[in-house]
């Protein structure tokens, strides 16, 4: 016997309270005057006696009763020996861990037969269902007792690239015991991988009608060697300017050189020996990434000849390219600020967009239409045709960056916008000497994550009211620098000074240079999306534009991944295996997604036996004591409530015995 | 309705003792007037034949006017009967367990009986006494003989131990004429010796009533705990009594008692009459005068 809540044993000094009131406290006898004593006698012993006789069942009761009371605050409890088999109506379930390890020899498979063994033993009329899990769990069968259902369910079960989460297992047997209402016996089949395991161990928190009984398949240390990770561009714009930088890990390995190769549409463009040191990392570097035009299946395979195979190449997408063009209006040529913004784009990495510079009096037949973006640098008067064709350029999802400077100031409104201008700027004149940019809107896509343009210093500003625009950037004196206002389906941004290092020393400053490139993706709708995503992750299939529209996906075999309503109607996808998904969106812009196993499948390190009992016990209760030889549980058994009721009933009998006396009483007053 | 005014408590709240004595006995007596004979005064009794000697005076000439005979119209008892009540004051008559205790109470009475006397025109006297006479009103029918009695009613208060051998001698002395005399006292005494005591005051043709003063708790106590009680007669008595012995024992003494002195009084040709203190007033007094004209 136990107490959940022992600290209320306290409480019994509490008895002491009846055995004041009826032992302890003195009974005060008060004189009373009487006529005559003619007619009484001295009887003081026996009454007394009598008077102790008679309460001392009453005290008794009381005494108990607080005790009772408690004895109940303290919560007590019996353990109670379950036979395990005895617990009615259990259900037997089957759980099989396919992420990606169980691809290590023949894991799988020996968890797939060990399985078989369970189904071929269970009694008849036991039922039992079969779960896969990876990071999700898969139910393969309905809880039956067919032993040709589940065996199906059980072969059915094939080795997945998905990464371990015993979380999300817990999670789903709390779920299906609820839903049942029935015990349920788990038999675990697993790797028992330690990086499967959630940061959280009350994630794993099972409750008491789950019995936990795992069954480790093959749980030893094992050496094993994958490429981590991949560092590749999406787009290629010049294959000799272009590098891709491969990861290799080992994972309980000893010192070993490895050939690591680098695979362009299944062809082998290139191969380095790596030395990878033991239980560390090396990496690999590929100078060039000679692609073809169009979309491309690029891998980097490891050559290792492990017990894993599946994480020895890493898969990543690359999509060969001609930069686009983008158009540069200034003035008059040779100015500076095309100098330093076509600097900053070639300065950024790969060229993905060509600079096509033009004075105001070139642009005059101009279409913007051909071009990803227009940079309108510093312009006095616009001819009316360009600006008209710009109006419509932006409204129809085109891009403009303006910047303004002296010359502007002799219009009153900022081109295509209309925004007025309301005032130039000029720090020297107000006292000080400069501004600088005080806020910054990170959430924008120009703005670099943490970059905060220290040290930038702006001269001369102009001041745009920014009407329904959205401010990006704020000067010192709160003074718009940066806003982006969108017009139709297009976006024009208004940048309050020149690139031209006399309003301002922005262009000779670091963070000129991620602004440039971040704000020409932008503007030129260059997405930068990753080279690759997790198995696991979701991909977007369509936006709110595209209802209805039938998108393709094929999976890694080449196979549909989407039934016929799913490619009119979802709107993403999941991607459940390794490989390439070619989404072919009606659109055209089709996409080549690289999917790879989550890296931390390839640590094939089991998690320690503490751990997966104290796992089994967040069932049972208290260790592994509580299971005795003979296959018993002890099983915690509240007394809460027959103390209640003996309280209950005690509070009943001495309520009576209360009222006897009272009874007693009143006859005595007849 | 008007018992409801009656009750002893209600009456204890009425500071004039006139006023309680007019309220007791103008109610029960307007209660019972239907009754034809009823009353200490002189009533019709009997027709008798007329016989050489009679005085004619009493001859019902209506009766003669009708029959052409003489009768004799013949009186129950005599006029001027007299009253005299013995108020006991003694220590023990004021113990009360409810609003009113017993000296009130027989205050109440005699007051009662002392207007119900003096509207009827008899002569009504008070002795008040505890261990010695007291007080003394002589029987009297004179003008503001009321008022003098209720004013020595009214100051009788509780006083020392009960004596009743001490002051009954003196008694002889102040009965002069034949009449009623009612002793009002808890008689917490020997029924021998009360008996023995009182039984002197008939000898002279008196009529002797026992009016035994008694609260309800004295005639059946109710005590939840053991009680440490003193005696009001001589304080530094005191006992421990338990319930159970008041309930039982005390009980049976205490009817043994009371039915002694009954038996034992009338046995001495003496009137005895329980008056429990918390009954209606006129209720009694009723009672009293039910049980009188029984005997008459």
């Amino acid at each position: 016997m136990g107490f959940l809540t022992p600290w209320f044993l306290a409480g019994t000094v509490a008895v002491g309270l009846p055995v004041w009131l009826h032992l302890l406290r003195k009974h005060k006898t008060t004189p009373l005057p009487f006529s005559s004593l003619m007619f009484f006698e001295k009887r003081t012993q026996s009454s007394i006696k009598h008077r102790r006789l008679r309460y001392l069942l009453l005290f008794a009761a009381r005494a108990l009763l607080v005790l009772l009371l408690v004895l109940a605050f303290a919560h007590p409890y019996v353990r109670q020996s379950v036979v395990a088999s005895a617990r009615s109506g259990e259900v037997t379930v089957l759980a099989i861990d396919n992420s990606l390890s169980m691809r290590t020899g023949t894991r799988l498979s020996e968890a797939k037969s060990a399985a078989k063994s369970v189904i071929g033993g269970l009694r008849a009329g036991q039922r039992a269902q079969v779960l896969a899990f990876g990071s999700r769990v898969q139910v393969l069968s309905e809880v039956t007792d067919d032993h040709g259902a589940l065996n199906a369910a059980v072969d059915s079960i094939e080795p997945g690239d998905a990464r371990t989460s015993y979380g999300e297992l817990s999670r789903s047997l709390r779920s299906i015991s609820t839903s049942l209402k029935l015990p349920l016996a788990v038999e675990l089949y697993s790797d028992m991988q330690q990086t499967g395991w959630p940061s959280n161990f009350n994630d794993l928190r099972l409750s008491a009608a789950i019995k936990l009984n795992p069954h480790p398949i093959e749980a030893k240390e094992t050496g094993n060697f994958a490429v981590e990770n991949v560092v590749a561009p999406r787009r290629v714009y010049d294959a000799k300017k272009t590098r891709v930088l491969a990861t290799v890990a080992g994972f309980a390995n000893k010192k070993a050189t490895r050939t690591v190769s680098l695979m362009l549409n299944g062809r082998v463009t290139e191969s380095k020996q790596v030395e990878v040191p033991e239980n560390g990392r090396a990496t690999v570097e590929f100078l060039s990434l000679d692609v073809p035009y169009g979309r491309n299946k690029g891998e980097v395979r490891l050559d290792t000849g492990d017990a894993l195979p599946a994480d020895d190449t890493f898969y990543f997408s690359v999509e060969r390219g001609d930069p686009r063009h983008a158009l540069f209006v200034q003035e008059a040529t040779g100015s500076r600020a095309h100098v330093f913004f076509k600097a900053a784009l070639e300065a950024a990495g790969q060229s993905a967009f060509e600079i096509d510079q033009a004075t105001i009096d070139q642009v005059s037949n101009v279409s913007p239409a051909k071009y990803a973006f227009v940079v309108l640098s510093d312009i006095g008067a616009v001819p009316p045709t360009f600006e008209t064709a710009l109006k419509e350029y932006v409204r129809s999802g085109g891009s403009v960056l303006i910047s303004l400077g002296h010359l502007s100031m002799s219009r009153s409104k900022v081109p295509v916008t209309g925004d007025a201008i309301q005032e130039t700027r000029y720090a020297g004149r107000e006292g000080e000497r400069f501004q600088t940019a005080a806020w910054l809107d990170a959430s924008h896509p120009s703005i670099l994550k943490d970059d905060r343009w220290e040290g930038v210093k702006f001269y001369q500003t102009i001041h745009v009211n920014p009407g329904s625009g959205r401010v990006v950037a704020k000067l010192s004196d709160q003074t718009p620098l940066l806003i982006d206002q969108q017009i139709g389906e297009g976006h024009v941004l208004i940048f309050g000074s020149t690139f031209d290092n006399v309003a301002n020393d922005f262009p000779i400053h670091a963070s000129f240079v991620p602004f440039i490139e971040l704000t020409a993706r932008y503007l030129g709708h260059l997405d930068a999306g990753p080279a690759m995503v997790l198995v696991g992750g979701f991909g977007e299939l369509r936006d709110s534009k595209e209802k209805g529209a039938a998108v393709d996906v094929l999976d890694p075999k080449g196979e549909r991944a989407l039934s016929l309503e799913e490619a009119s109607k979802a709107q993403n996808i999941q991607y459940t295996m390794a490989g390439f998904y070619d989404i072919r969106r009606p659109n055209g812009r089709n996409e080549l997604v690289a999917v790879n196993a989550d890296r931390h499948e390839s640590d094939l390190t089991p998690v320690s036996t503490d751990s997966v009992t104290l796992w089994q016990n967040t069932a049972q209760g208290t260790a592994s004591a509580g299971t005795t030889s003979t296959g018993e549980d002890q099983k915690p058994v509240s007394l809460w409530w027959y103390v209640m009721l003996a309280v209950l009933l005690l509070a009943l009998a001495e309520s009576l015995l209360g009222n006897q006396h009272l009874s007693v009483d009143k006859e005595a007053a007849v | 309705m008007l018992q409801r005014f009656l009750d002893p408590a209600t009456l204890a709240s009425i500071s004039s003792l006139d006023l309680v004595a007019k309220t007791v006995v103008d109610g029960f007596i307007s209660g019972l007037h239907r009754s034809p004979d009823f009353g200490f005064s002189q009533e019709f009794a009997e027709y008798r034949a007329y016989t050489e000697g009679d005085d004619l005076r009493h001859v019902d000439w209506n009766v003669f006017a009708r029959t052409d005979k003489c009768f004799l119209k013949r009186y129950k008892g005599e006029t001027n009967s007299q009253l005299l009540v013995l108020l006991d004051t003694s220590a023990s008559m004021g113990y009360g367990s409810g609003k009113v205790n017993k000296l009130e109470y027989a205050r109440f009475v005699a007051a009662s009986l002392c207007y119900m006397a003096s509207t009827q025109r008899d002569a009504a006297g008070l002795i008040i006494f505890d261990e010695d006479v007291k007080n003394y009103v002589a029987p009297s029918t004179r003008q503001g003989q009321l008022f003098r009695l209720l004013h020595a009613i009214e100051k009788a208060e509780p006083g020392t131990h009960t004596d009743f051998s001490k002051p009954f001698v003196h008694f002889q002395n102040f009965l002069h004429r034949r009449g009623i005399v009612i002793v009002m006292s808890d008689f917490y005494a020997d029924p021998d010796e009360i008996v023995k005591t009182v039984e002197p005051l008939r000898y002279r043709g008196n009529e002797v009533v026992l009016f035994h003063m008694l609260d309800p708790q004295e005639i059946k106590p109710t005590f939840k705990d053991p009680v440490l009680l003193f005696d009001l007669e001589e304080t530094t008595k005191s006992l421990e009594v338990s319930p159970e012995y008041a309930r039982h024992e005390y009980r049976k003494r205490m009817d043994a008692h009371i039915e002694t002195l009954r038996s034992k009084t009338r046995g001495a040709g003496m009137d005895y009459f329980l008056m429990d203190t918390s009954r209606p007033l006129d209720e009694c007094l009723r009672e009293y005068l039910q049980v009188r004209k029984g005997r008459m």
